[in-house]
């Protein structure tokens, strides 16, 4: 197994770099504790069998971004009789309580709450890139990442955003 | 509250930091899931092409013990090695390098899309290439038989070819049901979820 002794440090490496892209993508695909661990886990697998395919002609984050929302993307289809019997954002608190540190502002970690039940309410691709696009990723790289020109992530994520603020209208009234 | 104020709780969520994988299990279970693979693929390519090769050498050594009058196992086993030739065709076809899990999402779907529509494709026409080859084999194995039987023997009465029709036609309807059965249940329902995901990306008014 020389191949996987060759990948075993950048993967290291990658994972303490980018940890967070796999939980975020596991965070907005799955709800329960449970599928959000059963997500990251089926996400890192596929991130350690695709590295032998990476060329380095895209940044690392983008083809992270991609491995993983494609594993998001499939993940889900499997699981989806599964998800519908869960009632939306039922343990995404616990989640999220979990992830929360005493100086995290309550109202804050409520708005992350309801933007997280907002997101698991869009469409999958919108989900997709409203998430590339709150990570802060421009137009280019989402392009890279989804397969669209650059001029179609404009207008499908105009689309997305407006579908999210739509869903957080009451609540952002209520936090204000 | 507007954009930039979700993108600002966005980036201040608490995240893990660090590699804490467990890559020993990570590692296991690739294993685990590579060495499966490797003996489903092997057991499935071994199965499927011996079967046509037992059947093939079983007709060939059919027509040599009954000599010429048995001409009609060539047509036989010509289309038991046509099926078989499907089956190499499609083996070669999986073991060819598919897009990863790295590609574009949406040429990812796309690829997916295509590969689910040709195993649709098969299964619906299990007919052509599979049951109707080797139905006809099979008739002209059974023919030759009644015809080289003796007025006397089993082969030759009414009965029996009755209940070797409806046993075979049975068998047939079965097959020709499991795949119906697999288009309805597995693969139509993954075909309607990729293309709604793909006009979701796709649609842009």
């Amino acid at each position: 197994m020389s191949s996987s002794l060759d990948h075993e440090s950048p993967f290291q490496r990658w994972l303490e770099e980018h940890r967070g892209i796999v939980v975020k993508v596991a965070r907005s695909f799955a709800q329960s504790p449970s599928d959000v661990a059963d997500l990251q886990q089926e996400a890192m697998l596929q991130l350690w069998i695709s590295l032998p395919s990476y060329a380095g002609q895209a940044k690392p984050s983008t083809w992270i971004y991609r491995v993983c929302l494609n594993t998001a993307l499939t993940w889900r289809r499997g699981t989806v009789r599964r998800e519908r019997r869960i009632e939306p954002g039922a343990d995404l608190s616990r989640v999220m309580a979990e992830a929360a540190t005493p100086a995290e502002r309550v109202g804050e970690r409520e708005l992350l709450e309801k933007l997280y039940t907002a997101i698991h309410a869009l469409p999958d691709f919108d989900r997709a890139l409203v998430l590339l696009s709150l990570d802060g990723l421009a137009y280019r790289e989402i392009a890279e990442i989804t397969g669209l020109n650059e001029n179609q992530v404009g207008v499908a994520l105009t689309r997305a955003r407006k579908r999210l603020a739509q869903l957080l209208k009451g609540v952002t009234d209520e936090l204000e | 509250m507007n954009w930039n104020d979700y993108e600002a709780v966005w980036k201040r969520q608490e995240l893990p930091v660090g590699a804490d994988a467990d890559l020993t299990a990570l590692k296991e279970t690739f294993e685990t899931k590579r060495r499966k693979l490797a003996a489903t693929l092997l057991i499935r390519d071994w199965t499927e092409i011996s079967a046509c090769a037992v059947v093939v050498a079983f007709y060939a050594w059919f027509w040599r013990s009954i000599g010429p009058s048995g001409w009609p196992m060539a047509v036989a086993m010509l289309l038991i090695l046509g099926v078989a030739g499907v089956f190499l065709r499609e083996r070669r076809r999986t073991r060819r390098k598919r897009l990863g899990a790295d590609a574009p999402l949406l040429a990812k779907i796309e690829a997916d899309l295509a590969e689910l529509r040709h195993q649709r494709q098969l299964l619906l026409n299990v007919w052509a290439w599979y049951l109707a080859p080797c139905a006809g084999a099979v008739l002209i194995h059974v023919g030759v038989m009644i015809r080289r039987a003796k007025p006397w023997q089993a082969t030759r009465e009414p009965l029996f070819l009755l209940g070797f029709g409806l046993c075979f036609a049975l068998f047939l309807w079965f097959a020709w049901a499991i795949n119906r059965r697999v288009v309805r249940k597995q693969i139509d329902p993954r075909l309607a979820e990729l293309e709604k995901l793909r006009r979701g990306i796709l649609t842009t008014e």
